[in-house]
């Protein structure tokens, strides 16, 4: 198995001086490997969002460095941080984040255009991944025409679509019904298992860390526990 | 095209802003090209009474006339003049004047004045003193005849048929003479200074009266086929009259004065442009970073999948560019339909009006221009583009981190 995310000594710390200095994340350093289903689990304010955000790339860490397939990309600004996070990862947010005024699979279809892919391709990985999360037939609906759940769908299907090699996950079942989060749990760990993509989750829910092949837990900005399962 | 489709359907996600701001950008150029109508109609009635009331688009002098007005200074060779006048086909009307001043007396009461000899069928070639008659008849030809001002008949307690008496300064010699007329004619141009102080007699009469011959005239008053305006105010035959103690010049030159409030009404519009677009784009940019920090979760969520910092620019300056296309269609619209109004039943004063010596006796009837449905709406679009760069540069440059939190 080889390592897709490693963090050596990363921080994140906020404010200026000793009174206000608030240490997000502080030194940590984690591997996780291929296909992975990990999730960073801690109280609220231990920092398992901000480490998220560093391995996306979506936050430069005060120091230390975020290694993902070996590029180290806390080195990386502008344009070259967008185009590897919108060829290496995928992103699902809590509140599901869709584009408003573009259908189910016009959000799906926009990551690719920002890669490039031709009309053709975009169309067949969109009936494809459609059908993996069960939303065919809801292609043409924009998002305040979905449930909650359906929106979630799509997210995923976005967030895949691009055939990243990671999926960064921000509590994705935090605004979704006990059955509706099982559902997309399974669906995520069956197309983990199927496409040996890497998950990591940010997230307090019992039904992921149950799921999850690895539990890295957080407090004060430092891991306290890594559990292999 | 994905990101031009995106902002065209971003514009309708607050269509209560979006119109708002549409209303604010199209109205200002509503605005802009109803007042540029108006300047233009104002502009074309000033230049139509200063050249149509009695000086003519351009003036022939002997060169120092136009210094004092000296009766001295007169053109003597008038048959060579008026023979390169009648050939020149650019030349709609010609009249030739004599111009002196006059102590003008009456039974009860005396005033000073400028007393205008002139050909009275030439003459209507020219100026409107044929229109301004208000009582009376115009000049026919006979010796006697006088026009004179209505206030200046109201001064001397003269009506039609009174006698009048002119006492002028003979030319060359400077002896004093004298010539009884009758009041033939009371005219009114509405402007102060002409209905004050002057007055209208034959040409010839005013010849003799001056001790003139055929052959010596003060003023030849001009008017061509393709009038002199602002754009256009030269003629090659006011070129070649230029010389040999000659002096032809347009109406411009004539009257300096006149001419720079003309060039700074000209200016207003740009003026004013420049006023109503800095205000519209305050508006523009504040209605921009209002939806960008509506959006800025979503903002931090595109840029987090991987749009780059120049796409969600782009997008932006997309947005601003379909407002500016939208609020071009009103403000167009608006200004062909408020144009269209003031074009055919003008602005008027509710009475005459008199500014800088330049009557305003009829309604400004606004005037449509090709540059107010391209150049204007040009302007807007790249002014409103403009005004969006810098919205557009705060949303490149959120940070993803940032923007998620913002929202949660």
């Amino acid at each position: 198995m080889s390592v897709v995310i490693s963090t050596t000594d990363v921080c994140r710390f906020f404010g200026d001086d000793d009174e206000t200095l608030v240490k997000a994340v502080d030194h940590v350093s984690i591997e996780i490997e291929r296909g992975e289903f990990t999730a960073i689990v801690g109280p609220s304010g231990s920092g398992k969002t901000t480490l998220l955000h560093l391995i996306g790339g979506l936050d430069n860490p005060t120091s230390g460095s975020v290694n993902l397939s070996g590029t180290n990309i806390a080195a990386m600004s502008g344009t070259a941080l967008s185009d590897f996070r919108r060829d290496h990862i995928g992103f699902i947010f809590q509140a599901y984040n869709l584009i408003p005024v573009f259908s189910a699979e016009e959000n799906i279809e926009y990551i690719m255009l920002l890669q490039g892919i031709d009309a053709a391709e975009r169309k067949r990985r969109v009936t494809e991944i459609l059908k993996q999360v069960g939303m065919e037939g809801l292609a043409d609906r924009r998002p305040n025409k979905l449930s909650g759940g359906q929106q979630q769908r799509v997210a995923i299907a976005r967030a895949m679509v691009s055939h990243p090699e990671i999926i960064l996950a921000d509590e994705p079942t935090a605004n979704l019904d006990s059955r509706t989060g099982i559902a997309l749990l399974d669906l995520m760990k069956e197309l983990n298992e199927r496409h040996n993509m890497t998950f990591v989750f940010s997230t307090h829910d019992e039904k992921i860390m149950k799921r999850a092949s690895r539990l890295i837990h957080m407090q004060d900005g430092k891991i306290v526990l890594d559990e292999k399962k | 095209m994905q990101t031009a489709s995106l902002a065209f359907r971003n514009l309708f996600r607050n269509t209560r802003r979006t119109v708002l701001t549409v209303m604010l950008i199209g109205f200002s150029l509503t605005a802009l090209i109803t007042f540029d109508g108006v300047m233009r109609g104002m502009i074309t009635l000033m230049v139509e009474n200063i050249t149509g009331t009695l000086t003519g688009e351009a003036q022939i002098h002997r060169v120092g006339y136009r210094e004092n007005l000296d009766v001295d200074f007169y053109i003597d060779n008038a048959d060579e003049i008026e023979e390169r006048l009648q050939q020149d086909a650019s030349l709609r009307a010609y009249a030739p004047r004599v111009i002196s001043g006059a102590m003008i007396s009456s039974s009860y009461n005396v005033s000073a004045g400028m007393v205008f000899g002139v050909d009275a069928e030439l003459e209507q070639g020219i100026s409107q003193v044929r229109e301004a008659v208000v009582s009376g008849e115009y000049l026919t030809g006979d010796d006697s005849e006088l026009l004179i001002g209505k206030p200046l008949a109201e001064l001397l307690e003269v009506g039609l048929g009174d006698r009048i008496v002119l006492t002028l300064s003979e030319a060359n010699n400077g002896e004093l003479a004298q010539a009884l007329f009758r009041v033939s004619g009371i005219i009114e141009f509405g402007l102060r200074e002409l209905d004050e102080s002057f007055t209208f007699i034959n040409i010839a009469a005013a010849r003799q009266v001056l001790a003139m011959t055929d052959q010596q005239t003060h003023e030849y008053a001009l008017s061509f086929i393709a009038p002199l305006n602002m754009e256009n105010p030269n003629n090659a035959l006011l070129e070649e009259l230029n010389s040999g103690g000659v002096e032809a010049l347009n109406w411009l030159d004539l009257n300096p004065d006149i001419s720079l409030i003309l060039q700074l009404s000209s200016y207003s519009s740009l003026l004013i442009g420049a006023i109503l677009f800095l205000l519209a784009s305050l508006g523009v940019i504040n209605s921009m970073f209002m939806s960008i920090y509506e959006r800025i979760y979503e903002f931090g969520v595109i840029k987090a999948i991987g749009t780059r910092p120049k796409d969600i620019r782009k997008l932006i300056l997309f947005e601003a560019f379909f407002i500016a296309l939208l609020s071009c269609v009103m403000g167009i619209a608006l200004g062909l339909a408020i144009g269209s109004y003031t074009s055919t039943n003008g602005i008027s004063f509710g009475g005459e009006l008199e500014f800088s010596g330049i009557a305003f006796n009829n309604a400004i009837l606004s005037e449509f221009h090709p540059i107010q449905f391209t150049q204007f709406p040009i302007y807007v679009v790249l002014l409103t583009v403009i005004a969006a760069i810098y919205p557009a540069a705060f949303a490149a440059r959120i940070i993803p981190s940032d923007a998620l939190q913002r929202s949660l």
